[in-house]
């Protein structure tokens, strides 16, 4: 269980919720359980967006561990010139 | 001047030894990827396109196979068919046109001859019947009602939209009300803001050489920001697996971004393998400029509330990027930048545009200096209307640790505040406007990132070092790494060999970009490091029959029991004795990039007969984490703050209303040179990076994103003209003045 934080574009899919609680002990885990609850949502989660987790970007962040004091954000993906 | 937040205490990161790389580079001798001859090599020359938007009927080449010299041809028949899905699918298209030609200079086949001068021939004789199709060229054309489709494969990403689109992508994001922070305001400020698309202006021509063997197998020696890359992309474009290619990293004369895609490789390695011979392929400073990524042009409309008490009380922008023909660099990030005031509501509409001009590639901060150019601007009325400093008002509104970013979360430890005091506090911001000029001030954020980075480090057997990274050294990481080696080894930094290894001999490394090399690489080097030091403790333990628990690593030597000591070289010369070559290597997926902020001042003097604007005075604080070399640092501060000013006041594409490049020519693409330009006085502020061992934040983008809106800013200050549209050139500027109105 951890609270997942949504960019705009992802609340198309969760009828305007931005703040969710979803359960899962890893992020992909929250990501599965998402796409369970709100179809669609999963690929932009996986493919088009980068997870920060308590404030901090973690590249490909898909295996990490999260709790129920964790806050998951799903942001657009960054690069660099 | 560095403005330091811990006194420092360390021997050798922070110090300023001449870079390892530095006597090659200044004689001549350092082998960019054009120096490079093979025997028996060939050199090719690209058939491009001559129309905007043209269906390709058909090529003939057989004039062109027959003619002296000619070895191989290849066209986009030749290349793989990927699916439109896969990551790779633009960049492939980009690289070579499959049944459409998506802007002037879209490669349609290219030619391998024994000379240049007969690849060249070849090329133009080459028979290309296009049929044209209607052609997009500007952001207004793209979304305008009933537009042409640009680019028919283009679909909007992540809208799971079937049909082709002008789109790219379209986000949105933000936080809060907007309306109620509009209803609390008591100034609000909107204003349009245009940008024309601008190259990096990389000094070194893109350029390859690609030997393809009987066995399949293809060697690359690339100029590129990340040879990794150059492999998979290479990989991917040709449908081959990596392991049949190896790319070994050419110097490199610049990137700045425009380097993190590859336009060459693939075509020189199907010539290569065609014609049994090696091929270089090297592009010409034209078709640089046709043909490889600017950075989008934009249009952008952002409006501002503030109370009377200087509170930001709401931002809300529509940001529009022009990707080019096919999927660039991205809308989102420019529209993330907004990251460097306390917001409580902000709305962001980023939208990618296709349309028939050359592909966007990222360029330093990609996308942020647009974005900073309108917000930046904004918060410089709102403290002209308010009648506050500038500096104040950014102070009582300034993001610290734990504020939201623009995409939410949470800032980490950041030096923001520092930044603008390091401003505020100096020389310039303290002295007297020169009279008749304007002073402006502006501010600039970027992300910098971390990613995968490895690291192999070898003692010699005279205790001498070499330091084997797989990031090409764009800025000085060679230096940086050495320092951090010398540091953690406790061996001087003339004693240690940073190089820069192919892709078959050392692990896997992304692209240098992002600002992370310092950071990520050096990490992957300081873990090695501390890796390699437990074997040296091990060995000397050996040595002097020790408990190796009894043994501390001090100052470059191993330290039995608080006395006795085994200096590195003592080690490694007995390192036959006691198992073997001492070496360490280290991978890691770096997390904790330390956010960066950058704050400008110019003074400026405008000509109100010529328009022309001299920059009289120009000081750049940014705040590096920790400056591992305070001179590359400096230089970094430097060269962003150069090329943001070339941005401001001269540089733009300018196309003519078939699609054609008219200035592309480094005569007519006007670059700031050392003449134009009054020393760049930099001010490195340090508030460690808590993610880095020593701090490092990485430094090569942010100083790019300050210079247009302080330059603008300072235009307004001396001239009370406003300006709104880039480049606020000679005749923009003089046509603002004398028309009264903002440019």
């Amino acid at each position: 269980m951890a609270t997942v934080h949504l960019q705009a574009d992802h609340r198309r899919f969760t009828g305007g919720e931005k703040t969710l609680r979803v359960d899962g002990g890893t992020v992909g885990e929250l990501i599965t359980e998402l796409e369970r609850r709100y179809p669609g949502l999963g690929p932009l989660l996986t493919d088009g967006a980068s997870v920060a987790i308590d404030g901090e970007l973690i590249p490909d962040g898909i295996f990490e561990k999260v709790d129920a004091s964790t806050e998951v954000y799903f942001v657009a993906p960054i690069s660099g010139g | 001047m560095t403005v330091t937040e811990n006194p420092r205490t360390y021997k050798y990161v922070g110090t300023r030894p001449v870079r390892h790389d530095g006597l090659d580079k200044v004689t001549g001798k350092a082998r960019f990827a054009a120096d490079l001859d093979m025997t028996g090599q060939l050199r090719a020359a690209l058939v491009r396109s001559p129309h905007a938007h043209a269906r390709i009927v058909s090529i003939d080449a057989s004039k062109a196979e027959a003619m002296p010299g000619v070895k191989a041809v290849v066209t986009g028949a030749d290349f793989a068919d990927l699916d439109p899905t896969h990551p790779e699918f633009d960049m492939a298209v980009n690289l070579m046109a499959r049944g459409e030609a998506l802007y002037n200079g879209h490669v349609v086949a290219a030619v391998a001859a024994v000379t240049a001068a007969q690849a060249a021939a070849a090329a133009a004789a080459v028979e290309v019947d296009y049929e044209p199709l209607p052609a997009v060229l500007t952001i207004d054309e793209a979304i305008a009602k009933g537009a042409p489709i640009a680019n028919t494969t283009n679909r909007t990403l992540f809208s799971g939209d079937a049909e082709p689109s002008n789109l790219a992508s379209v986000n949105e994001f933000g936080r809060g009300d907007i309306e109620a922070g509009f209803e609390a305001a008591d100034i609000i400020i909107e204003r349009e803001f245009r940008t024309a698309a601008v190259h990096q202006g990389y000094i070194e021509p893109h350029a390859c050489v690609a030997d393809c063997g009987q066995d399949g197998k293809a060697v690359i020696w690339a100029s590129s920001q990340g040879h990794f890359a150059v492999r998979s992309k290479t990989a991917a474009a040709l449908g081959w697996s990596t392991d049949r290619i190896k790319v070994i990293p050419a110097e490199i004369g610049g990137g700045f971004g425009g380097k993190t895609t590859i336009y060459l490789e693939p075509v020189a390695v199907l010539l290569s393998q065609k014609a049994a011979r090696p091929v270089k392929l090297v592009m010409s400073r034209e078709e640089v400029l046709r043909a490889t990524g600017p950075a989008p042009a934009t249009k952008i409309t952002a409006k501002i509330g503030a109370t009377n008490d200087g509170e930001i009380t709401t931002l809300q922008s529509t940001m529009y990027f022009d990707n080019g023909s096919t999927k660039g660099f991205s809308a989102l990030t420019g529209a993330m930048s907004v990251a460097s005031y306390k917001l409580p509501n902000l709305e962001l509409h980023a939208i990618g545009t296709v349309t028939n001009t050359a592909r966007s590639a990222a360029y330093r901060a990609p996308s942020a200096p647009q974005a900073a150019f309108a917000v930046e601007t904004l918060i410089d009325e709102l403290a002209q209307r308010l009648g506050v400093d500038p500096i104040d008002l950014r102070l009582q509104n300034a993001v610290v640790e734990g504020d939201a970013t623009a995409m939410g979360m949470p800032h980490p430890k950041i030096g923001f505040v520092e930044t603008l005091e390091a401003i505020k506090n100096s020389d310039h911001y303290n002295s007297p406007v020169p009279e008749g000029a304007g002073r402006g001030v502006a501010t600039g954020f970027w992300f910098n990132i971390g990613e995968q980075s490895s690291a192999t480090v070898n003692l010699n057997e005279d205790g001498t070092a070499t330091v084997v990274t797989g990031s090409p050294d764009i800025g000085g990481s060679r230096a940086s790494m050495a320092l951090m080696a010398a540091e953690e080894l406790g061996l001087a930094v003339d004693r240690i060999t940073p190089i820069v290894a192919d892709t078959e001999s050392v692990g896997f490394t992304d692209i240098t970009e992002g600002s992370r090399a310092t950071f990520a690489t050096g990490m992957a080097v300081v873990n090695a490091c501390r890796e390699l030091i437990e074997e040296l403790k091990q060995r000397a333990a050996t040595i002097k029959s020790a408990d190796v628990e009894r043994v501390e690593w001090v100052d470059g030597a191993a330290v039995i029991e608080g006395e006795d000591r085994l200096t590195i070289p003592e080690i490694t010369a007995m390192a036959k004795n006691t198992g073997g070559p001492l070496t360490a290597t280290a991978s890691l997926n770096a997390a904790g990039a330390g956010p960066s902020f950058a704050v400008h001042v110019a003074d400026v003097a405008v000509d109100e007969e010529t328009g022309e604007t001299t920059i009289l005075r120009y000081t750049a604080a940014q705040d590096a984490g920790t400056a591992i070399h305070p001179s590359y640092v400096e230089g970094q501060i430097q060269g962003g703050s150069v090329q943001g000013i070339g941005w401001a006041l001269n540089e733009e594409y300018i196309y003519d209303s078939n699609g054609v490049m008219e200035n592309a020519g480094f005569l007519d693409y006007r670059m700031p040179v050392a003449s134009d330009l009054p020393m760049i006085d930099a001010i490195i502020v340090e508030v460690p990076n808590p993610s880095h061992p020593y701090g490092v934040r990485g430094v090569g983008e942010t100083g790019i994103v300050p210079p247009i809106p302080t330059l603008a800013n300072a235009i307004a200050a001396a001239t009370g003209v406003r300006m709104t549209s880039l480049p606020m050139s000679p005749p923009r500027l003089l046509a603002a003045i004398t028309g009264g109105a903002d440019g």
